[in-house]
């Protein structure tokens, strides 16, 4: 059945029949801010005991990407000032992100977790946040006043975070046998280092 | 013979012919169908299941006492595939759900079978026993072997009768070669090999070498965050072995030869329809995604299942689809509540008849639907415990958009999307087919006058 709708998205539906880029900014807005949430509430539900669909998680990233840049282009409208959250907010929303897409690339791959875990003493390996509606439509706002969500998925300060120095793999043996484990050992560092790196 | 459907529901009507399967008190999730195939005689239907089963079912031999009565399908033999395993490296639970079942040719008495779940394609060998050797004199009467000294006579065993028995035995098991989870399994027509699909790449077989295989497709991106597009189902020619074709999470359908290089990573045609612009929304991406893909039985074909619709290609024809079919446009305007529920993700498969005339796939509410690609005619029927008597017709179902809604129809707010249509198939020669609904298999066929 397609119950459990909550009011917010009973609304969405509304205005969803008529998919037109004319709605009201503060509508858009909502609505964009709505599919974002569930987005995210999505990535982190499907990191279970059972290894997540590779498929779900491409087809959400590229929905987010899509709603980063539609966030970025739509004007933000006039909002009364918001007690902002202080110190963390910046790198919440990005490090939920960045340690949701860490976490998938870890759990698919096929090589040992690394030996010496990027452990930085800052909140973004720590059971992940859940997405606060409120904190996010504070973020989203200021983020479109200002900078933009054009780091959305990268937007990782790494002076925080210490990098680990990753051995290039070497070139997988594309077109003979399949031979698991032999180079795919140092590619978790690999991805590691680019996450955290870029 | 296949006479293709004609005028579907006038000339040719379906009718219910069995049901298979728990009601719903008692059904567990392991009990739900993951795969329905027929072999290539149609003499035999196999289902897998989310718990790790296969169930074969053997259609009967017709009697001249039930001429009105075309031979029911009864269960032929029930094996454990694929069990739980857990990977203890990465802490993940591999599950032993069958995601698809691929029957070989016969060329002897046995049948054999290619099962896979998520990570490991297997081999199976059913054959039936119905002979017992007997008369061993090596033995006493409580097993134990004799002195050989006491051994005066040879006595030769002969072979006795015995009851039917039906064993599955699984002869190879190809495993540790996907890092990602297997969505496809193809034999080819040279009957020596067969591929295995991840999300990622494609490997190539043996049937008669399990260590090692052949990647002939790696899409994986260097860096992982680059990563946007997966595959989705791969399918080799029916025809030339050298020839196949995979369907991305993007809408895309890439054909290979794999006589231009040993890595398939450059395709010889690309599939692709240019995106209709007053159409775009958020979800235009997920809903293009492409669940299925299978060529006609011709070759000349092949067919693609998006959420929304069904599409024919040409293969000579890269830049647009021939036909394309609706399955259930009014969930169009339900995109974001089915993406809340997860439902935008289903994955519907699709099926060809034996003439490659008409095509057939599941959607919501039991229903499935059945396009005639000559008439252009389709209809939407229900696969449901009321319309479960014997030789009863079923009678077209029709969703109501909006306004009014006439008696028979149904609303687009009433269906159920926890009863979906995912499996399906069609027997190779005739109006049979076979249809997944959650735990129950429902085998319909048209009406024998």
């Amino acid at each position: 059945m397609v119950g459990g709708l909550k009011r917010k998205h009973s609304d969405l539906e509304e205005e969803e029949e008529d998919e037109k880029w004319d709605w009201s900014p503060a509508g858009l807005r909502s609505y964009q801010q709505a599919l974002l949430r569930i987005s995210l509430d999505k990535v982190q539900r499907s990191l279970g005991p059972r290894a997540p669909s590779l498929r779900r998680h491409v087809l959400i990233h590229n929905t987010l990407q899509q709603l980063q840049a539609a966030l970025c282009l739509t004007p933000a409208p006039a909002l009364p000032p918001e007690p902002l959250f202080l110190g963390e907010e910046d790198f919440s929303l990005s490090a939920t992100i960045g340690s949701i897409l860490r976490e998938l690339e870890t759990s698919m791959d096929e090589t040992e977790p690394p030996q010496n875990p990027a452990a930085p003493p800052s909140p973004q390996n720590e059971v992940l946040p859940q997405p606060d509606p409120v904190f996010l439509e504070a973020l989203s706002s200021r983020y479109l006043g200002d900078s933009g969500l054009d780091d959305f998925f990268l937007d990782i300060d790494t002076s925080t975070v210490e990098k680990e120095p990753a051995m290039a793999p070497p070139e997988p043996p594309h077109n003979l046998f399949c031979a698991p484990g032999s180079w795919e050992w140092n590619e978790l560092d690999h991805i590691m280092e680019i996450i955290l790196g870029s | 013979m296949i006479t293709g459907l004609g005028a579907l529901t006038q000339d040719t009507p379906w009718c219910f012919s069995q049901v298979k399967g728990t009601v719903e008190i008692g059904a567990t999730e392991a009990d739900i169908i993951s795969t329905v195939e027929f072999n290539h005689t149609g003499e035999l239907l196999a289902t897998g299941d989310k718990g790790g089963r296969v169930v074969i079912f053997q259609r009967e031999q017709e009697s001249k006492n039930q001429v009105h009565r075309r031979g029911e399908y009864n269960v032929y033999s029930t094996f454990q595939s694929h069990e739980p395993e857990f990977d203890y490296l990465k802490s993940l639970e591999i599950e032993e759900k069958i995601n698809k079942i691929r029957w070989l040719p016969q060329q002897n008495a046995a049948y054999f079978l290619l099962s896979t779940n998520d990570k490991t394609v297997k081999l199976w060998k059913v054959s039936e026993r119905d002979k017992r050797p007997e008369g061993y004199n090596l033995k006493d009467e409580e097993g134990r072997l004799r002195d050989p000294a006491t051994i005066t006579t040879l006595r030769v065993p002969v072979l006795r009768p015995m009851d039917l028995m039906v064993e599955a035995t699984p002869r190879r098991v190809f495993a540790n070669a996907h890092t990602y989870h297997i969505n496809s399994i193809s034999v080819n027509s040279d009957y020596e090999t067969y591929m295995s699909a991840d999300d990622l790449r494609i490997n190539l077989w043996n049937f008669e070498i399990t260590n090692q295989s052949f990647n002939i497709v790696d899409i994986k991106p260097a860096n992982m965050e680059e990563l946007t597009e997966v595959i989705t189902a791969a399918e080799f020619h029916p025809h030339h072995c050298n020839t196949f074709v995979y369907s991305s999470s993007k809408g895309t359908i890439r054909l290979c030869d794999m006589r231009a290089s040993a890595l398939c990573d450059r395709h010889t045609k690309f599939f692709e329809e240019p995106e209709d612009p007053s159409n775009r929304s958020f979800f235009s991406e997920i809903i293009s995604s492409i669940s299925d893909v299978k060529f006609s039985h011709s070759g000349r074909y092949i067919m693609t299942r998006d959420y929304l619709t069904v599409k024919v290609w040409d293969l000579n024809m890269e830049n647009r689809p021939i036909e394309t079919y609706q399955v259930h446009d009014y969930l169009r305007s339900k995109l974001c509540s089915l993406y809340e529920n997860d439902c935008i993700f289903d994955k519907f498969e699709c099926v060809w008849n034996g003439s490659d005339s008409v095509i057939m796939t599941g959607s919501y509410n039991n229903f499935f639907r059945m396009f005639d690609r000559n008439t252009k005619r389709d209809v939407t029927l229900e696969a449901s415990r009321e319309n479960s008597k014997p030789r009863a017709i079923l009678k077209p179902r029709k969703v109501c958009v909006g306004g009014k809604r006439r008696k028979d129809e149904i609303s687009v707010d009433s269906l159920d999307f926890s009863k979906k249509i995912l499996h399906t198939a069609w027997h190779p020669s005739e109006n049979i087919i076979a249809v997944a609904a959650t735990n129950n298999l429902y085998i319909f066929q048209d009406k024998v006058n």
